[in-house]
């Protein structure tokens, strides 16, 4: 399934030279495979098939292996996503302050199905486990960077922002 | 009480080096590394420091079983994979306390005589993450990570997720490049660890204890807890309080005092029903035990575990059914899908809560959850399902009432007078 050309389909050689550095440093080369893929995925939105195949030879793990580890691990992507992913937390605090209509809130701006790209193609909606600021519930993760609490009317505004690409963290 | 781990959680950069260090920091491992391995383990066990990452297993102990003259490379991870719905505690130290996290590191590593450790820090977290490498950067520019038997190498792991990341044997599968399925034990990851050598995992604010320990002696930290409690301890509150958050107070500190002073109470009109005291895998600790001291040994007493110290609450206007619908939720999701019990059983037990509470369960569906309890959790690989149903078997029988009218009415009586 490797093809020998695999790595060059990158097409980005500051990239390949910046993975192959993860590997040489990594105490062995497939303990690199979740900064690989890390870093792929912040290079090209999401883990495509080409991707896949690079980080599979560059940690001389089997493509298999690396599927595998990309259904597993809730944070990779193995389809393409808008500019901007919205991860809203569903777990009990979350949940306790309303994470419900903040997640259909989002879901209804998108106008799509949960973890499918809106129409605009800059936003994805996919619902999260506990993101660890219980204290400030509901909370959500944009791109990311921690956000919470949020309402109806500060995510009407997060939404706004991020069609015109103009959110920045706090 | 003084603050220990907290001290620079307000500070503008807590990874500063020089404010870290006018607080007295790096002076435990600079007297760590005048100790013997042998004599700072001694000094750990006598602090009476125990795992905080929710089993209280004590540390120094561990270190001890693990053995002095265990074969090299040994390994050291800490891990700072919270993601225990209703713990938060880790995340403050990961912005708020960097230096504690890497002194204590390095202490232990000393202690264990490792050269290679990793610093695992779930994927959430990662904006935390670089607070931890900025602090990390300015440690090793400074020489701090030179330890008597050679430079230390510490890594920061970032996780690509997955709350059995937690877990002290998928943790060290995760590092490696697999899927963070726990391992069968035994061999004791203390034998057979990261790459099957001899490895050691402690939780963050076990880890961010220890320069205290060393700096200020086992005495002085056994002396911060109060009620049978020994040190500090990072409990949170969230849920319908009027002060949500993360406090640092002395081990032992009863749970009103917690609920009622710290984190100011419940809102305006709202009863406490009860809570989760330690994350969503603890079992419900009812008002008339709101006067045992937090520490683990008082908490087991009254039937519930002190866990991560991280309080949920629940109101009389919180439904308790469809509270464990969404604990349950998360557990079912998280499951690792290794073991049949935990992958199927999960799911089905999410489900016969998600029909009582919608007024389509039936009496029978209350006997099966409780019968599921006895066959999920003793049949299940590892601490996830039986920690998933602690909840909810705990619930079923202190809010039996609250599932019997669900039945009866045939909808939720919560649900009454709202659209």
């Amino acid at each position: 399934m490797s093809s020998p050309t695999s790595i060059a389909d990158l097409q980005d050689d500051a990239l390949v030279a910046r993975l192959r550095a993860l590997v040489a440093e990594s105490l062995v080369p497939a303990a690199a495979i979740s900064e690989v893929l890390q870093v792929l995925q912040s290079a090209r939105g999401y883990i495509d098939d080409v991707a896949l195949r690079a980080a599979a030879e560059l940690t001389g793990l089997s493509p298999m292996k690396v599927e595998e580890l990309c259904t597993f691990y809730s944070l990779v992507l193995r389809e393409p996503t808008g500019r901007h992913v919205l991860r809203i937390c569903d777990s009990i605090a979350c949940h306790m302050a309303g994470a419900q209509n903040i997640l259909n809130q989002a879901r209804m701006h998108s106008g799509v199905a949960l973890g499918a790209v809106s129409s605009s193609g800059q936003l994805t909606v996919i619902p999260h486990v506990c993101i660890g600021l219980c204290d400030r519930a509901p909370a959500l993760l944009v791109d990311g960077e921690a956000l919470g609490p949020v309402d109806h009317e500060s995510l009407t505004q997060l939404l706004a922002q991020l069609e015109a690409d103009i959110w920045k963290p706090s | 009480m003084e603050a220990v781990l907290s001290r620079n959680f307000s500070a503008p950069d807590p990874a500063d080096l020089a404010l870290y260090q006018s607080g007295g920091g790096y002076a435990g491992l600079r007297r760590a590394i005048t100790m013997s391995p042998a004599e700072i383990i001694d000094e750990v066990e006598k602090s009476g420091l125990r795992g905080c990452g929710g089993a209280g297993f004590p540390t120094g102990l561990k270190w001890r079983l693990r053995g002095l003259d265990a074969p090299e490379p040994r390994y050291l991870v800490c891990n700072l994979d919270e993601t225990e719905p209703g713990s938060i505690k880790d995340r403050a130290l990961l912005f708020g306390a960097p230096h504690h996290i890497i002194e204590g590191m390095l202490i232990a590593a000393h202690a264990l005589g490792v050269r290679y450790a990793v610093i695992f820090v779930r994927g959430e977290y990662a904006a935390g993450a670089r607070v931890l490498e900025k602090a990390l950067q300015r440690a090793r520019a400074a020489g701090l990570l030179r330890l008597p038997d050679g430079e230390l190498r510490l890594d920061i792991h970032i996780s690509l997720g997955r709350y059995i990341c937690g877990e002290d044997s998928a943790i060290l599968n995760a590092i490696e490049g697999k899927r963070a399925n726990p391992r069968k034990k035994p061999p004791h990851i203390s034998q057979q660890g990261l790459w099957q050598q001899p490895t050691t995992v402690n939780n963050a604010e076990s880890i961010a204890h220890l320069p205290g320990i060393l700096a200020q002696g086992a005495d002085w930290f056994r002396a911060l807890g109060v009620n049978g409690g020994v040190g500090s301890k990072l409990y949170s509150v969230c849920g319908p309080a009027r002060r949500p958050g993360v406090f640092e107070l002395p081990m032992g500190t009863t749970a009103a005092e917690i609920l009622f002073e710290h984190a100011g109470g419940l809102q305006e009109g709202r009863r406490l029903r009860g809570v989760l005291p330690g994350g969503s895998s603890t079992p419900f600790l009812l008002p008339e035990h709101f006067d045992t001291p937090m520490h683990f040994d008082a908490v087991a007493k009254v039937g519930s575990r002190l866990g991560t110290g991280g309080f949920i609450l629940l109101d009389d206007q919180q439904c308790p059914v469809d509270f464990l619908v969404a604990t349950t939720r998360f557990f079912a999701r998280e499951s690792c899908g290794f073991c049949t019990p935990c992958r199927e059983g999960l799911p089905y037990v999410r489900w016969l809560l998600e029909r009582i509470e919608a007024g389509t369960g039936a009496l029978e569906d209350i006997e099966t959850l409780r019968a599921l309890g006895g066959q999920i959790a003793p049949n299940s690989f590892c601490a996830l399902a039986p920690g998933a149903l602690m909840p909810v078997l705990s619930g079923l029988h202190a809010f039996n009432d609250d599932f019997l009218a669900h039945v009866r009415l045939g909808h939720c009586p919560y649900q009454e007078g709202r659209s």
